[in-house]
């Protein structure tokens, strides 16, 4: 290395008082510091959750991205217009859509099938965003389980059902298709 | 020598070698749960009775543990010397149980003493004279396993960690063995019991030697290798040190005698300046001891081990690892200079206590008041004097000093 070199940013390193330059201060210091930590985790509050044995705390299920699920509107009926942005934006392909017209005068298209194949998730939240009426929202169900690959893959009524088991738990982020 | 205390003798060294071995698996649960106390975790605490679900803490873990080790495949890299390959785990396990055969584990039993036998004395081989110099040279021949199993092992890690080992060792006797002296000088002997006996019966040696309590202390963390100064095995840099060739039951017994050496190390701190089984106004310091008293000694020196150890383990997880110039730099340049002058202080203190018979408590006040004062000064003169260690980066060019910001 050449010492002459502008680009090199020169540090001066910290001048240390007495304190510092005994030692002895800073280990007690440092001891201090660990012991607290010890007592604190002993006393009864490590950071570690033991997931089987307790439920872990989520701080705000709003924004937590687990399962989906499909939101419905005041009168009962699936909030998806079909319109296939979440499939889109969608970065893993997992989202699966057959659109068909709409039987409801409000809208001109609904999904007769709905799927998303919760094993190609990667649950970033890209099809929360991209929905146009809130119907797709991610919730705070974080224990995904299931024993076969089909099982793992959501249709519409598996998906509605989930809004069922979490709509008091979570509210809908925006309810504006339902109220117009 | 009859055939009862060859029986008595070959007793003790069971019991001794059981207790050990089973002491060591369980301070590696304790250092594990320790580790993750320090880090807000939890720790291994799952692993209990087998075929219940009762967990205890987690005290079945080091069962466990060694049972895994024990049917794991024990390989012999190609390339090794395979002598000493073989040879290195067990000298250093048999080094590491030996130095335990001098150290007292609590006084005396009173056993038939009523009936006009000798009591039975809590140690392998009593009253060995020469009872610290035995210790510690049979922690020296530990270096000696370090060093074989680094070298035979053939690979460039191995090899480091063993030449690291064989330096940092050796440094450190140096300090460790004046902080002894300082001990052996005030005790007038160099028998462990006698030792405990003077500190019962004077003064603690850490408070009336605290220098050489502080240098003793950092030398013990450096024989044990224990963090700041586990250089020779370090993960990070070496993959493990001198062991990194080792499988199965030779790396076990590589562990192991890496935490036999922690006690080893608590051990002789307790015994030569924290008063080993006494503690004041509760057990007395001379051999007539009932069986309460017996007793009552063993639960304090075992309670004493165990918070220098757990004093060990929070030291691990506070400092990070030295590095090698400054490690060599503390042991040559501070640790050395202050052990002589804590061993010329000591010496002259002693001389003038044993020639002019002061032998009243407040005079031991006194000479311990001083032992403080020569402590503070040194302490401040390396610490202010010594040349700065902390740093290797080059340096900037004088010329350009104030132009660049």
């Amino acid at each position: 290395m050449k010492t002459d070199d502008p680009q090199i940013r020169w540090l001066d390193t910290p001048t240390l008082n007495v304190a510092e330059r005994l030692y002895l201060p800073l280990v007690v210091e440092g001891l201090t510091t660990t012991f607290r930590h010890a007592v604190k985790a002993i006393s009864g509050h490590p950071v570690t959750v033991s997931y089987p044995d307790e439920e872990p705390q989520i701080d705000n299920p709003l924004i937590y991205r687990g399962v989906h699920r499909l939101n419905k509107d005041a009168q009962g009926r699936v909030k998806c217009v079909a319109c296939f942005m979440c499939a889109t934006a969608c970065p893993a392909h997992c989202i699966d859509i057959i659109g068909q017209e709409s039987p409801w005068p409000d809208r001109e298209k609904y999904p007769a099938s709905f799927c998303i194949d919760e094993l190609r998730c990667i649950f970033c939240g890209m099809c929360e965003e991209a929905c146009p009426v809130d119907a797709i929202e991610l919730t705070s169900l974080y224990n995904l389980t299931g024993r076969s690959r089909e099982e793992m893959i959501f249709d519409k009524e598996k998906l509605l059902s989930v809004y069922e088991a979490t709509k008091d738990k979570e509210p809908m982020r925006s309810s504006r298709m339902g109220e117009e | 020598m009859n055939t009862a205390m060859i029986i008595e003798a070959l007793i003790k060294i069971a019991i001794l070698i059981a207790g050990l071995a089973t002491g060591a698996a369980y301070l590696v649960l304790l250092e594990r749960r320790m580790a993750a106390w320090i880090q807000d975790r939890i720790g291994p605490n799952r692993v209990g009775i087998p075929l219940t679900r009762i967990r205890v803490w987690g005290l079945g873990q080091p069962p466990a543990d060694g049972l895994k080790i024990f049917f794991k495949q024990d390989f012999t890299p190609a390339g090794v010397d395979r002598v000493v390959f073989t040879l290195a785990p067990i000298i250093i396990l048999i080094a590491a149980f030996v130095a335990f055969a001098v150290v007292p584990f609590g006084s005396v039993v009173p056993l038939n003493a009523s009936d006009g036998t000798r009591p039975v004395q809590l140690v392998v081989a009593a009253h060995v004279n020469v009872g610290i110099v035995f210790v510690l040279a049979a922690s020296g021949i530990a270096i000696y396993g370090v060093l074989l199993g680094g070298w035979s092992s053939n690979n460039k890690y191995s090899f480091l960690g063993g030449l690291r080992a064989s330096a940092q060792l050796l440094a450190y006797e140096l300090p460790m063995g004046l902080a002894v002296l300082g001990v052996v000088t005030a005790a007038g002997s160099l028998d462990l019991e006698t030792i405990i006996q003077q500190q019962g019966a004077n003064v603690w040696y850490a408070l009336a030697q605290p220098l050489g309590f502080l240098i003793f202390v950092v030398a013990a963390l450096a024989e044990a290798a224990r963090l700041p100064f586990d250089l020779p095995e370090c993960e990070q840099e070496l993959v493990g040190g001198y062991h990194t060739e080792y499988s199965g039951m030779r790396l076990l017994m590589f562990l192991l005698t890496e935490f036999l050496h922690l006690i080893t190390a608590s051990l002789l701190i307790v015994v030569l300046f924290l008063g080993g089984w006494h503690l004041p106004w509760l057990t007395g310091y001379t051999d007539q001891v009932g069986w309460f008293g017996a007793l009552l000694r063993i639960v304090v020196l075992v309670v004493k081990v165990l918070l220098v150890v757990l004093f060990f383990m929070l030291v691990r997880w506070t400092w990070p690892r030295f590095r090698y110039d400054q490690l060599m730099a503390l042991a040559w340049k501070v640790l050395l200079p202050l052990g002589m002058v804590n061993f010329t202080a000591i010496a002259i203190l002693d001389q003038i206590q044993v020639v002019w018979k002061l032998e009243s408590t407040a005079w031991t006040m006194l000479f311990a008041l001083i032992a403080w004062a020569v402590c503070i000064i040194a302490l401040l003169a390396v610490g202010l004097l010594a040349p700065r260690i902390t740093d290797n980066r080059p340096l900037r060019p004088a010329a350009d000093a104030d132009m660049v910001g």
